[in-house]
């Protein structure tokens, strides 16, 4: 490592990009992942600098269908060096059918040294071989957050609104806009063959925001049942914003035809539509063009019940790397992404934040990421997405389905049973 | 005495009205799709197409220059400019200056915004926000109801085309398509032009079984075969590369092509061949002189059919030729790419669309002749 540094502090003391130390050149290092334009082009920058550091040459490819994709390749013996998992439950399953090799042993070391919460990305990286026996085979690296709701200052400015500090100033907030004449929120579930899986999301930060994590942890291993009282009571939440006709932009009939990537536009129509867009930190990818982040919209914290006192729960996605296709090669380059310089290159860029605590905040394109991490950073409870751990066939299935025909008008029980009995069907 | 020379009956122009209605139900979503790849992603999620050939109102939010750009004129604090950027056809009919009453005003008036501030927005657009005191911050915002004349652009083309680091790659892909087609094209046709012969025209034992069998691999799903094909490829060492996907394509076009072929073969004239065989013909010449030249119409067909489907491919491409190198990416695997990781640029899809669709069209329509003939040859006797 120390090499390394040094070859590359001269590489760039004589201002060439030769290589710095050579040490893999010739080396052939293929990534594939669901990453495509614009993130593809900020990955290969990324990769540059391994490539410059090592002289191996990295090609990353991206695919729409990499779930799909990654499961041929594996099971056909024509798998790539490294995959970028979108979800860790993928990644479980490939680690189990024995298609990843585990990570350098002291990589758990270092992730619980300075990831912030360390253990708990250890954990969510940490799966059982083909044997039964947990190792570590994902490295996070990419971090979604989803507890964020986007709003115009401007617009809120106009009409005199105060960002709510707690949930049940949110609903006051929403029966206030509501009153005034206006529609507080712009939901859409449309996502293609995906629709349904915001709804998701809101659920699972429902279910933070009236459980505490233990029960939240207990729903995703499926120990508590789908159809348990608490479940429904975090799904009646969701509703008590989607399912009402006053609540939701173009009523709520709406919700489930209204595209995930469009619905935030109502926030920037004039008149407004709506005043507040709940969805993750990748959201303003779909912003229309030339919108100012932090400027012409901005995020609050989706804000927690003040009567519950849970804290502030955080609820996350992200992206772990895993060997799928073992050389030296590969697993330097995982070694690589602990180098604070592969998260800056990416912070630069926008839409990204990570849980690196020695990474330079500096480095964040603008205020608003840095804010954003900082609210990663501060969570007193981080969980991840439920839906991407869940089984495939739940979490990618039945409860998008379910959560469609949910605000379709269908009764909250009897969707959750429904996904109850889908889930002890694959056991 | 309806259908005498000269007059056409009702039935005709049943038959006429519902051909004209059929093809613009066919042509109603490609000229959508046409007119989306000339307009702006804004534009395309903010109207309809079809709102767009025409002059239409919009409400808009517009905005000022910022207080940077302030003089002082006779102790005033005055920021001028056009709130289009530049001079523009749009005309305003209402505006106003906050959100929650964005038609307070009409062209010429000026709002009062507090603090001694006050703007005037004129019908085309040209605004004076002044102040007493020195302005700050942002450009005001300002909303305006206008009539903006239909706007087009060509950037989308230009992204796809030629802009950036996509250039390399939109041409490589263009290129490896063509690598993958031909061949995937040609190979088919050679070997079921001779099996069909055989299958046609030289007695042997079996050849009905045979037959019965070409005919029942047609049902078979190509989705059955993927993975233990692609198995297959890895263990004789042929792994994923556009050798493999030649064979995939062959193997998966042959049945349709020998069927196909051996039934526009079994009709051509008896008599030309046994006249060939009698003159002393061999096989091989009978082929080569008489099948062939006559087979031309069926050839043709199925070579249309089976460039289209390879150029459209995705299916096979992506399981036995795109490997992680990413140097043998395919039209359509670049396409998809193209559309962005949460799949949100529908400009750039519609687009992308138009310039893959023009070389099968150009193929269809050398070669679109035959296919009417080629086809009904083949199949109605």
């Amino acid at each position: 490592m120390k090499m390394k540094l040094y070859a590359s502090v001269a590489a760039v003391a004589l201002g060439t990009v030769a290589q710095a130390d050579g040490h893999l050149a010739g080396q052939q290092i293929t990534v594939a992942g669901p990453w495509l334009s614009p993130e593809a082009e900020i990955v290969a920058e990324i990769f540059s600098i391994f490539e410059e550091q090592t002289g191996a040459s990295v090609s990353y490819v991206g695919s729409d269908s990499f779930e799909q994709q990654i499961m041929i390749d594996a099971e056909s013996g024509s798998a790539p060096n490294v995959a970028v998992f979108p979800q860790p439950g993928l990644a479980a399953d490939m680690a189990r059918r024995g298609f990843l090799t585990p990570l350098a042993d002291d990589t758990a070391d270092w992730i619980r040294e300075n990831y912030a919460a360390g253990q708990s990305w250890v954990d969510l990286g940490t799966y059982a071989d083909e044997n039964g026996e947990d190792q570590l085979f994902g490295m996070f690296f990419r971090v979604d957050l989803k507890s964020l709701v986007w709003y115009s200052p401007e617009n809120f400015e106009d009409a005199g609104y105060e960002i709510p500090e707690t949930m049940e100033e949110l609903i006051a907030l929403s029966d206030q806009i509501v009153a005034d004449g206006d529609t507080p929120w712009c939901i859409g579930l449309g996502s293609g063959a995906a629709t349904g899986w915001p709804a998701t999301d809101w659920v699972e930060d429902m279910m933070l925001r009236t459980q505490p994590p233990e029960v939240y942890d207990a729903w995703v291993s499926n120990e508590l049942a789908f159809d348990s009282e608490e479940v429904v009571g975090a799904i009646e939440q969701f509703g008590l914003f989607a399912r009402n006709d006053d609540y939701v932009a173009g009523g709520a009939g709406a919700v489930a035809t209204t595209d995930f990537r469009d619905s935030p536009r109502g926030l920037f129509d004039s008149p407004p539509q709506c005043y507040m867009h709940r969805q993750a930190s990748f959201i303003p990818a779909f912003f229309p063009e030339g919108t100012e982040i932090g400027e012409d919209v901005d995020f609050f914290y989706f804000p927690a019940y003040a009567e519950q006192d849970l804290g502030a729960p955080v609820l996350g996605a992200g992206t772990l790397f895993a060997i799928t296709n073992p050389t030296e090669g590969a697993q330097e380059l995982i070694e690589f992404l602990r180098s604070p310089g592969a998260h800056e290159v990416w912070m630069s860029k926008g839409g990204f934040l990570t849980p690196h605590t020695g990474v330079d905040p500096e480095a964040f394109i603008d205020d608003t990421s840095r804010r954003l991490n900082d609210v990663l950073l501060n969570a007193t409870t981080f969980r991840f997405d439920a839906s991407d751990l869940m089984p495939g066939a739940v979490g990618a299935g039945s409860f998008w389905t379910g959560m469609v025909d949910y605000v379709g008008g269908a009764d909250a029980a009897e969707v959750a049973a429904r996904i109850q009995a889908s889930w002890q069907a694959i056991r | 005495m309806d259908n005498i020379a000269g007059r056409t009956s009702a039935l005709n122009w049943i038959v006429q009205i519902s051909v004209v209605a059929l093809v613009a139900l066919w042509l109603f979503p490609t000229v959508g799709l046409l007119v989306s790849s000339f307009r702006t992603a804004d534009q395309i999620s903010g109207s309809g197409w079809w709102q767009s050939l025409t002059a239409s109102e919009q409400n808009l939010t517009l905005r000022s220059g910022s207080a940077a750009e302030q003089e002082l004129r006779d102790g005033v604090y005055i920021v001028e400019g056009n709130l289009f950027g530049t001079v523009s056809d749009a005309d305003i009919s209402v505006w106003g200056v906050t959100s929650r009453a964005i038609d307070s005003y009409l062209p010429g008036d000026t709002a009062d915004l507090g603090n001694g501030e006050t703007i005037t927005v004129q019908a085309d657009g040209t605004y004076v926000w002044s102040g007493t005191e020195e302005l700050s911050g942002r450009g005001q915002r300002v909303f305006a109801t206008a009539t903006t004349p239909p706007e087009f652009t060509l950037e989308n083309y230009e992204t796809v085309l030629v802009s950036g680091n996509r250039t390399d790659s939109m041409t490589r892909a263009f290129f490896n398509t063509l690598t993958v087609t031909i061949p995937a094209t040609i190979i088919p046709i050679v070997i079921a032009a001779f099996a069909a012969y055989a299958l046609a025209w030289m007695d042997f034992p079996g050849r009905a079984l045979l037959i019965a069998a070409v005919v029942g691999l047609l049902v078979v799903p190509l989705q059955l075969a993927l993975i233990p094909l692609l198995r297959l490829h890895l263990e004789i060492g042929i792994g994923k590369g556009y050798l493999g996907t030649w064979l995939a394509h062959t193997g998966f076009g042959l049945p349709l092509a020998i069927y196909l072929l051996r039934n526009y073969m079994v009709g051509l004239p008896r008599d030309i061949i046994e006249n060939a065989r009698v003159d002393g013909a061999t096989d091989f010449q009978i082929f080569t002189k008489i099948i062939l030249p006559l087979s031309f119409p069926a050839l043709a067909s199925f070579a249309i059919f089976q460039f289209l489907w390879t150029w459209n491919d995705l299916l096979v491409a992506k399981v036995f030729l795109i490997d992680a190198t990413g140097q043998t990416t395919v039209m359509t695997a670049q396409i998809v790419e193209l559309l962005g990781t949460r799949g949100g640029n529908w400009e750039i899809l519609a687009t992308a669309a138009f310039v893959s669709i023009a070389v099968p069209l150009l193929v269809f329509f050398a070669m679109q002749r035959y296919l009417v003939r080629g086809l009904l040859a083949g199949s109605v006797k």
